[in-house]
């Protein structure tokens, strides 16, 4: 547990000192039109916006972990071993202590700290739960009969989880069992440790 | 203090950047750069700078796998030096991996080359919206930011 | 006016207009402020009632995210829009296309905002009385977006404001950003020099031109300097309807 609170810390710190801030509603917002205009282009087919919305954010995961690790560990690590321990806590022990990157990445991201809660036995999976959502900040999903049933509004998180810990060698599956704007009192993501990636050799020469 | 030469390899094992600034003296021409200077970097344009670019990806991935093996996972090399050059290494989290050559009495580039991944690398490359999340071929590291900055950074502040 | 109240907390909001205007997803809503008793008709509510009825619209007034986190959701708006377009005037009418809705809604806060912060002592006036803040003329349009506008999406204000000098175009105005946000992190290939996303932000400014009744072509322009390359005009083209009523209403003394 107490990985936990220093996670919370280091994120809160990171947040406060080093990050450069935009107001949050233009993101909200924009966010909002990204959603809107594929469920224009995608003519309402809600699973097809899930998936667009998911390989958004596994580009933005991406990009998103280069920038978390300039801004935490590597930054001020002058010192090597620090930045290996910090490169190990990401990458070798995401799954059983190290969710401290979700944690510390989604503070920086979108200034929430979800819990992480509902792990299986094996530690191969666990639930992150959004007490905040400022993506759905001023959002009510469309009064269709569908959308509520068919549309994962934040799917673009799951995508930024998965993108973000493949760029530290940890290939994950994610996806949300509820959401406050389905009417769930709850919003939840559930994460899957699929397997840890090997370091890729360059091609073979002809 | 020379740099020679800079390289950012990918976590495919792609070189996605490479910059020479100066050509590296090896063996060959060292000796000829005393007859002539036209010869200097003989050794080099025999062999492609690709060439060079996969041979120097072969030698820093092989050396920091083995100081794994010896160190165990935390570990890493920093450097090596031979009796021409020193190659300075960094590697990020995200297996992107950063290589300087310099000449031999360079003190260390490790923190030179943790800010180019810091401050330009991901300032420039990958928050920039018009370069794609991956770069195959180098694609969206050569962009004008990015290299202007390099340029700066290596010329001004390193020498 | 006489509509039945709903509970408070929706009230509070309703009186800077209906609170649909801020919902960020419903291109095609059916207009429903006008039947308050079943605000929320065929959608499921958590039971904890954590909808955008329940809660303050102010909530996330002073809410900050990070930057990065803005410059990543804009560059998946840059890629996914360029996937679908033929070239760079097409890319930037597209960006503009994505703005527009954005400044309708931006226009909704500014408003409510304005208007419950400095009228709140006059609460009792008439919800029917238009918000005092309502631009009718040119000018203070300009205004409030060079200004509040600017403060509201970047926490400042823009850098200058000016009238075409040409007498051919006396329809045409520019707000000038030195630094735009949006193109922080943006290294325009030569190939493309043209390109300007900041066009994302010309269609949030056209958004809230049309919701004032302001009909205009809103486009941006790189306008580098020795000491701001990234400069940008935002070029504010209003249309003849608008110039004939800003003449009407010039000669009607109305400011």
């Amino acid at each position: 547990m107490s990985s936990t609170t220093k996670a919370s810390r280091i994120g809160e710190e990171i947040w406060k000192t080093r990050v450069d801030k935009v107001n949050a509603e233009l993101v909200t917002l924009t966010y909002g039109t990204i959603v809107a205009q594929l469920c224009q282009d995608y003519d309402s087919d809600y699973q097809e916006v899930n998936k667009q919305l998911d390989k958004m954010g596994y580009n933005i995961g991406m990009r998103l972990i280069e920038d978390f690790l300039a801004k935490s560990g590597v930054g001020r690590c002058a010192n090597f071993r620090e930045t290996a321990d910090m490169i190990a806590k990401v990458r070798t022990s995401v799954i059983r202590n190290g969710y401290m990157s979700e944690q510390v990445g989604f503070k920086i991201f979108l200034n929430v700290t979800p819990t992480v809660t509902n792990w299986t036995s094996d530690n191969n999976q666990f639930s992150l739960i959004f007490d905040e959502n400022p993506l759905a900040d001023f959002v009510e999903l469309p009064d269709d009969g569908r959308s509520q049933d068919e549309l994962w509004f934040s799917n673009i998180l799951c995508g930024v989880l998965r993108g973000s810990l493949e760029m530290v060698q940890v290939q994950i599956e994610a996806h949300f069992v509820s959401d406050v704007l389905r009417g769930d009192d709850t919003t939840e993501m559930r994460v899957s440790l699929v397997r840890y990636i090997e370091d890729e050799m360059p091609p073979e020469e002809d | 203090m020379p740099v020679y030469s800079f390289y950012i390899f990918d976590r495919h094992a792609e070189c996605i950047y490479k910059r020479l600034w100066q050509p590296r003296p090896t063996s060959l021409a060292g000796k000829a750069s005393r007859s002539g200077s036209d010869l200097v970097g003989l050794g080099q344009t025999v062999r492609s700078t690709d060439d060079d670019a996969k041979l120097v990806f072969g030698t820093v991935f092989s050396l920091r796998n083995m100081v794994r093996k010896l160190g165990g996972e935390e570990d890493n090399f920093i450097s090596y030096t031979t009796s021409q050059y020193k190659l300075h290494y960094y590697e990020t989290p995200t297996n992107t991996k950063f290589v300087m050559l310099t000449d031999l009495k360079s003190p260390s580039m490790r923190i030179a080359l943790q800010q180019i991944y810091i401050n330009l690398f991901v300032e420039y490359v990958v928050k920039n919206p018009l370069s794609p999340t991956e770069h195959p071929g180098g694609v969206g590291v050569n962009n004008e930011l990015f290299e202007e900055s390099l340029e700066q950074f290596v010329t001004r502040v390193l020498s | 006016m006489s509509a039945p109240p709903r509970h408070s907390a929706v009230m509070s909001i309703s009186n800077a207009g209906p609170p649909q205007s801020a919902s960020t997803d419903k291109p095609q809503t059916p207009q429903q402020a006008q039947t308050p008793t079943q605000p929320m008709s065929g959608l499921r509510v958590p039971s904890n009632r954590k909808t955008i009825y329940d809660r303050h619209l102010n909530r996330s007034r002073n809410a900050e995210l990070s930057r990065a986190s803005f410059a990543f959701l804009f560059a998946e708006m840059v890629t996914y829009a360029q996937r679908r377009v033929t070239g760079i005037q097409d890319l930037e009418k597209r960006l503009n296309e994505q703005g527009y809705p954005l400044g309708l809604r931006l226009l909704d806060l500014l408003f409510y905002r304005s208007t419950s912060t400095s009228s709140s002592a006059l609460s009792s006036s008439s919800t029917s009385s238009s918000p005092p803040n309502r631009p009718l003329r040119i000018i203070t349009l300009l205004h409030l977006i060079h200004g509040p506008l600017w403060r509201l999406l970047f926490q400042r204000a823009a850098d200058a404001l000016e009238h075409s000098v040409s007498a051919d175009t006396p329809n045409e105005y520019m707000i000038t950003d030195n630094d735009p946000l949006v193109n922080t992190y943006i290294s325009v290939p030569r190939e493309m020099s043209m390109l300007n996303c900041a066009a994302f932000v010309a269609g949030i400014i056209e958004g809230v031109c049309d919701g004032c009744g302001f009909e205009a072509k809103v486009s941006a322009h790189n306008q580098p300097s020795e000491m701001w390359p990234s400069r940008t005009v935002f070029l504010l083209r209003f249309g003849d309807s608008v110039m004939e009523r800003e003449k009407v209403l010039e000669r009607a003394g109305v400011k």
